[in-house]
């Protein structure tokens, strides 16, 4: 070991913890695209072809799906996968389109009546829409795409979501309360771990979304579980999946059949 | 994306400049440069506090990814507070690290950190020696508080005997916020505060 670390009081290590984490993320930024180009999912099986265990997976998982889109790993990637994946339906699908639109724009009351900031809300709800209008005149793919590329515009339906799911948690503070681990409140557990970019979405999460947006999702689970198979899950249970993701440890990307 | 930065910041500038507590003085913010990316803010000590009556101001940088990560926030009055360095101003609260969140605004950021003065974390501390003295001795750590407050932020409060103890060091020729650090630091025993800066 090199000299033992001595404490600086004239160094500010917060900030240099958070430079070296913005490095991260721009070297993250130049290899994957925010929203991948659709690929063939036998691509998949060339990245795994060192490792058995991932690689007899990816042969089951083509059973079942053709192809898939990279997201790109920020923490962020459930939330915009979702939703990236779910307007992709939505420009072939009226009677969805209508009824989601519906859901999102009354969405912005149940979030200003549960005490978020109207200020930023507003903000970000209004982004939303924006592109949500543009999903509904039919725009072109690459447009869409573009659009989920185009960080600034990408972040703030990210945000969004995020605050949808903090809002549905908080609504429904009292089930949602039995699956918050370490002893926090909901409410804790949405500024910690819901409402700051970044932060990676579990269970708990895609549970509260797909409730919150009446969205019915499989999420197929790529991990080192004992048999071949690969584990899909339907959130709400028991529902018809509209879109599908692809988990592997620590990140989402979207799967199409 | 830095457009996007300056717009939002323009318009908090707006609510800020509205709000409530703008009217009671209790918090201030202007820009120090025409695009808006650096920013002088001014909180109010909190009554009750050993800041009270004490004026703060900081030093807000925007990064050009805002509202995605956190604005930059140092104190430029100094301060005696275990969560912000009495060496460089520096802040540690959550919201500005990892709990910061896009919804957030600069008006959450001042509120915060005058709630930080009213209510330290001695238990997650930016400055380990204001700490250590706030838990293991708090009428000490008030009594500093205060004489800070009083010297750099205009607290009307004066803590005669801090002043009488920091006059008898610079008679002897020692600096006077050196002096100020090695008596705060060793309780305001002049002996071992002297032996501090003699080594």
């Amino acid at each position: 070991m090199s000299s033992e670390f001595k404490y600086d009081p004239e160094v500010n290590y917060d900030e240099a913890t958070m430079a070296q984490q913005r490095q991260i993320e721009k070297e993250v930024a130049t290899k994957q695209q925010l929203i991948g180009p659709q690929e063939d999912l036998s691509q998949l099986e060339m990245e795994f072809a060192e490792d058995a265990v991932y690689f007899q997976k990816t042969k089951c998982l083509q059973k079942k799906y053709s192809h898939m889109r990279r997201t790109r790993g920020d923490g962020n990637c459930f939330y915009r996968a979702f939703c990236f994946a779910y307007f992709e339906t939505l420009l072939h699908n009226r009677t969805e389109y209508d009824r989601f639109k519906d859901i999102a724009a009354r969405s912005k009351e149940m979030l200003l009546s549960l005490g978020f900031p109207q200020f930023t809300l507003e903000d970000f709800h209004d982004v939303f829409m924006e592109v949500l209008e543009k999903v509904g005149s039919q725009c072109a793919l690459d447009d869409l795409l573009d659009t989920f590329n185009d960080q600034g515009h990408s972040d703030y339906l990210v945000v969004y979501l995020r605050l949808l799911v903090s809002g549905h948690l908080q609504k429904e503070d009292e089930f949602y309360s039995n699956f918050v681990e370490g002893g926090r409140s909901v409410q804790e557990f949405c500024s910690q771990e819901v409402e700051p970019m970044g932060k990676e979405s579990d269970h708990i999460h895609i549970s509260a979304l797909t409730a919150a947006t009446g969205v019915s999702i499989q999420v197929e689970y790529l991990d080192r579980g004992s048999d071949d198979s690969v584990i899909g899950h339907v959130f709400p249970e028991g529902t018809t999946p509209q879109i599908y993701l692809l988990y592997k440890p620590g990140h989402y990307d979207i799967l199409y059949k | 994306m830095a457009n996007i930065a300056i717009q939002r910041i323009k318009r908090e500038f707006k609510e800020v400049v509205k709000s409530e507590e703008v009217a009671k003085c209790n918090i201030r913010v202007e820009p120090k440069n025409d695009n808006f990316t650096e920013l002088r803010g001014e909180i109010q000590g909190p009554p009750e506090t050993p800041y009270e009556g004490g004026m703060y101001i900081l030093d807000i940088k925007i990064p050009e990814t805002y509202p995605f990560n956190p604005p930059k926030v140092q104190f430029v009055t100094k301060i005696w507070h275990p969560n912000i360095s009495s060496v460089t101003g520096a802040i540690c609260l959550d919201i500005l690290k990892d709990q910061w969140a896009a919804a957030m605004t600069l008006r959450t950021v001042l509120l915060s950190l005058q709630a930080l003065l009213a209510a330290a974390e001695p238990d997650d501390p930016q400055d380990a020696v204001v700490a250590k003295q706030y838990k293991e001795n708090l009428e000490m750590f008030n009594t500093t508080a205060r004489h800070w407050a009083n010297v750099y932020a205009g607290a009307t409060k004066r803590e005669v005997e801090c002043d009488s103890k920091i006059q008898q060091l610079k008679n002897m020729g020692f600096e006077e916020h050196k002096a100020r650090v090695a008596l705060s630091t060793y309780n305001w025993n002049v002996e071992r505060a002297m032996e501090h800066i003699l080594t």
